[in-house]
């Protein structure tokens, strides 16, 4: 139990989400109306999505370092996770934005880089299955994930500020920060990301595990 | 030593609710200060489904479906701790 604390925090974080989420006091703002709580649940696919990328890279840089199995398992599932979160991004921001936009796909700036960064970790999925032999496997796709990882984040963050964007903190467009995440916002959505975050922590936890364990059965038998 | 650190991790949540809190309501009174000299333009929210009360339905509803899938989450878990306790006592016996 003393080692799954986190495990606890994250299952508090999310009720605490859900019921302050949909229950306390959100700015009244035209087109967004209520839909501003998606602010809680939507961009913390992003969020979590970035952090859970980062822990991947961390280890595929540590599988290079230290080439054992378990640093290749952990990048591997972590970037799953980081995928599901990213594709539950994506479609959660689409049914927003038919509501708010008025289109599903409105080709805005952070939504076009946002599938393209979604496609590199696609194909690393790909690459990572076109390999038998286990360590060239681990290996070139570690490589592949820290170049996929460089080419996120500037089509994340970087690219679509530089154009004129629908998101909010993009072009001429101000963020959140400065005209609607006031303070009632802010005491749901970081503890939202948190959330969300250990969430997906929890299930590369899970799946690391059972991987592990499926090939220390495959050397036994 | 973990058990300082869940207390201190407990303390800098109850913190930061707090210092989000204040401002929050600072700002509230603003807003209210605001309204009675500008008339703001009625922006449409969901006001009478908190009325009726059936918002509460549908944060029941999440509730369970976000329970459901932690409890999935947790038996998970479980399966894959007991499995690996099971190795670990296998390895042992032989």
């Amino acid at each position: 139990m003393k080692k799954n604390w986190w495990k606890v925090l994250a299952v508090l974080l999310l009720i605490f989400t859900v019921v302050a989420g949909m229950l306390t006091e959100v700015p009244r703002l035209a087109i967004l109306n209520e839909t501003i709580r998606n602010l809680y649940f939507h961009v913390p696919m992003w969020f979590g999505m970035t952090l859970i990328l980062l822990i991947s890279v961390i280890y595929s840089i540590k599988y290079l370092r230290n080439p054992t199995v378990r640093n290749d398992v952990v990048a591997y599932e972590s970037a799953k996770v980081g995928i599901l979160f990213g594709v539950l991004g994506i479609v959660t921001g689409m049914e927003w934005a038919k509501f708010t936009w008025g289109e599903y796909w409105s080709n805005d700036p952070k939504q076009n880089a946002a599938a393209i960064g979604l496609l590199i970790y696609f194909a690393y999925l790909v690459l990572r299955s076109s390999f038998a032999e286990q360590q060239q496997r681990a290996r070139i796709s570690a490589v592949y994930n820290i170049f996929a990882f460089a080419a996120l984040i500037p089509l994340l963050f970087i690219l679509p500020r530089l154009t004129d964007s629908l998101h909010p903190g993009n072009g001429g467009n101000p963020g959140f920060n400065s005209y609607d995440l006031d303070n009632r916002l802010r005491v749901v959505f970081y503890p939202a990301v948190l959330g969300w975050t250990l969430l997906g922590i929890w299930i590369i936890n899970v799946k690391s595990r059972l991987e592990l364990l499926r090939q220390r059965l495959y050397e036994t038998v | 030593m973990k058990l300082f650190r869940i207390l201190a991790l407990c303390c800098f949540f109850v913190l930061s609710a707090l210092a989000g809190l204040q401002p929050a309501q600072a700002q509230t009174t603003e807003a209210e200060a605001s309204v009675t000299v500008v008339a703001q333009p009625e922006v449409e929210m969901a006001d009478i489904l908190r009325q009726d009360g059936k918002i509460y339905v549908v944060v029941a509803v999440l509730l369970t479906v976000l329970v459901g899938m932690i409890i999935y989450l947790i038996s998970l878990d479980r399966k894959v701790g007991k499995l690996e306790k099971q190795l670990k006592d296998d390895l042992v016996n032989q």
